[in-house]
């Protein structure tokens, strides 16, 4: 299970002026993800969503409170608890230079997969992801939607526990999106707990057990879509989300 | 060495050798070795063989006696006799290098200190002037009856060089040396750069970073893989110029007789490569890590270029002997060494000194990198 505890995180900012300014990311968040669940994290540009993520996947430090991913903390068990997750955010490349293949290989390395099992693992996963046809090409002359699925791959290989998923279908075309949303719907038939964060209430309404709303680093409510929709007497998440904000998000 | 560190290792050689501009920036630089090596050389071997006919033209204000004639024929002047005014006019002109004037016993040389041609022509005067006034001296003393072989020797001395190194020898070799260095120096700024604020601005850092490796291990992966880089270009920069060496010395006169290269000078010149890969590498990780993308990283290590090569060079052309103090100023210290070893009067102590603060500056360095791979400041510069 994952535990957020009065989760703070600030940065310094300099403005225009020079002045240098602090800025609350994420303001004394709280709250759990049960095991086997998709949580979605919703909330406009800036919410702080991808800080959110960050902290939860051990790339970044929380200024007050705290994080544990099955009771362990970052402070102690900084590699136990990365070895357990899979993060993969709008922003995360790969690279270029190497295959897939390779990229795979070392990803299984890194996460001690046993040297006798990395050869299955990525036959396996080439197939489910249909990656045969360019296994062994450079990542750098693959198409968007090729680059996201060895992304995808990397994210498998070591058969996480926690996917942590920011913006994942950012900017992406139809086919390549529904390619990851694909992907999470599997992952969570094989009991995965998964955090997604997302500005497309749709996409977080079709396949999300649990929703947080945030904005400016604050949650605003959260429940199932359900609970949400009706709480607010709305049809959508996305009428759900302006009616609970009114003009603050502006 | 862990595993982790290894994999890192591994993940940059792979990316390193795949990229054409590393690769470039690795086994090019070295080329211009051997080119530099051989140009310096025919430069100096041009200025000491200057044709005797570029500085020779001597005009005279007054008529020569056959003994004189004798004596600039034996030293190859090519003389011109005139007034005084006709030879200031030849020498404007740059029909003469030099010309001499004579007032009664009195001779004056004529010429341009600022011109080398001239300057030479005011030497062959002087020796031609010399070797007359001695035929004068001895007709005198011939017709005073005095034995000219018994007041010649008088007194006699000799002049014999104590400097076993060939100066021009000295100098090509040391300046080989520091080349080797400014290659190393040029060739580990790429991969530093590529491999920390490249990695940042390609976005592929994040990805790095939720691995589960420490920084540690992601650090020093990244040190060794730009030093083994910079160990190769500075390994074929030593190949090329020891070749380049063995060329010069076969083909130029000036080197003949002196002793370029010995095991020493080779064995010592691998170490001191091997401490400055090390050194410079780290530098450059650290100064490359604080920069947001490619651009500016490039731009923050071009002084470390200019500090690593100039004062050693400076150090050198100044011929400051070494000290214990010199000896753990980096950079400066890895050329006095060198410096000294060529000159066959290495001490221990100093090269010890060299080594202590080297590995000094890298434990600092590698601290500081690995701090800096914990800011979130430098890492999430968005």
């Amino acid at each position: 299970m994952i535990n957020v505890k009065n989760v703070t995180k600030k940065f310094i900012k300099t403005n225009k002026k020079k002045e240098r300014q602090e800025f609350t990311a994420v303001d004394n968040l709280s709250f759990n993800v049960k095991e086997g669940e998709i949580l979605g994290i919703l909330g406009p540009n800036g919410a702080g969503k991808t800080t959110l993520l960050r902290m939860i996947a051990g790339i970044m430090t929380p200024n007050t409170g705290n994080i544990t991913i099955d009771d362990l903390m970052y402070k102690k068990n900084e590699t136990d608890i990365k070895k357990m997750i899979a993060y993969l955010s709008g922003n995360t490349k790969i690279y270029g230079t190497i295959s897939p293949y390779e990229l795979l290989k070392m990803c299984a390395e890194i996460y001690d997969v046993p040297a006798s099992e990395i050869d299955t693992r990525i036959k396996k996963i080439s197939q489910i992801l249909n990656m045969d046809a360019f296994l062994y090409n450079r990542i750098e002359k693959l198409s968007t939607g090729q680059t996201q699925r060895v992304n995808i791959a990397r994210c498998m290989v070591h058969n996480p526990k926690y996917y942590i998923l920011d913006e994942a279908t950012s900017g992406l075309d139809i086919i390549t999106s529904q390619i990851i949303l694909n992907f999470i719907k599997s992952e969570k038939e094989k009991g995965k707990t998964i955090l997604y964060s997302t500005h497309y209430m749709e996409e977080a309404e079709n396949i999300c057990d649990m929703i947080i709303m945030v904005n400016k680093g604050k949650i605003i409510t959260t429940g199932t879509p359900e609970q949400i929709k009706k709480e607010t007497k709305t049809t959508n998440l996305r009428d759900a989300f302006f009616a609970l904000v009114g003009d603050e998000h502006e | 060495m862990n595993n982790k560190t290894l994999l890192i290792l591994k993940k940059e050689l792979r990316e390193l050798f795949r990229d054409k501009k590393s690769l470039a920036m690795m086994l090019i630089i070295p080329i211009f070795i051997p080119l530099i090596i051989i140009g310096m050389s025919a430069l100096f071997q041009s200025q000491t063989e200057a044709d005797v006919n570029t500085y020779n033209k001597i005009g005279f204000n007054y008529e020569l006696t056959p003994a004189e004639i004798e004596i600039l024929d034996t030293l190859e002047i090519d003389y011109t006799v005139a007034s005084t005014e006709e030879l200031e006019n030849s020498f404007n002109n740059k029909e003469l290098n030099s010309y001499i004037t004579k007032e009664n016993t009195n001779y004056i040389i004529n010429y341009d200190e600022a011109n080398i041609e001239s300057s030479g022509a005011a030497s062959m005067a002087q020796s031609y002037l010399e070797s007359y006034k001695s035929v004068l001296e001895a007709n005198y003393l011939t017709e005073n009856n005095v034995d000219v072989n018994t007041f010649n020797n008088l007194l006699t001395y000799e002049q014999k060089s104590i400097e076993q190194q060939n100066f021009y020898s000295n100098y090509i070799v040391n300046y080989a040396f520091l080349f080797i260095l400014m290659a190393i120096t040029v060739s580990a700024t790429y991969p530093a750069t590529d491999a920390t604020a490249g990695e940042k601005e390609r976005g592929t850092l994040e990805t790095l970073l939720t691995f589960p490796i420490k920084s540690k291990d992601i650090i020093v992966g990244k040190l060794l893989s730009v030093t083994l880089s910079s160990i190769i270009t500075g390994l074929l920069s030593l190949i090329l110029a020891i070749i380049a060496i063995i060329y010069i010395q076969n083909t130029f006169d000036i080197y003949n007789g002196a002793n370029l290269l010995n095991t020493q000078i080779i064995i010592s010149s691998i170490v001191i490569i091997i401490a400055f890969s090390i050194m410079i590498s780290g530098l450059c990780i650290a100064i490359a890590s604080m920069s947001k993308t490619f651009k500016e990283a490039q731009s923050a290590l071009t002084p470390l270029t200019f500090i690593a090569f100039f004062p050693g060079m400076i150090a050198f052309m100044l011929n400051i002997s070494n000290n214990w103090l010199l000896s753990i100023i980096p950079f400066i210290n890895f050329s006095i060494i060198f410096t000294d070893i060529t000159n066959g009067n290495l001490n221990i102590l100093h090269l010890i000194l060299m080594f202590a603060s080297t590995i000094i500056i890298i434990v600092i360095v590698i601290y500081y990198i690995i701090k800096q791979y914990k800011s979130e400041k430098v890492l999430f510069t968005n």
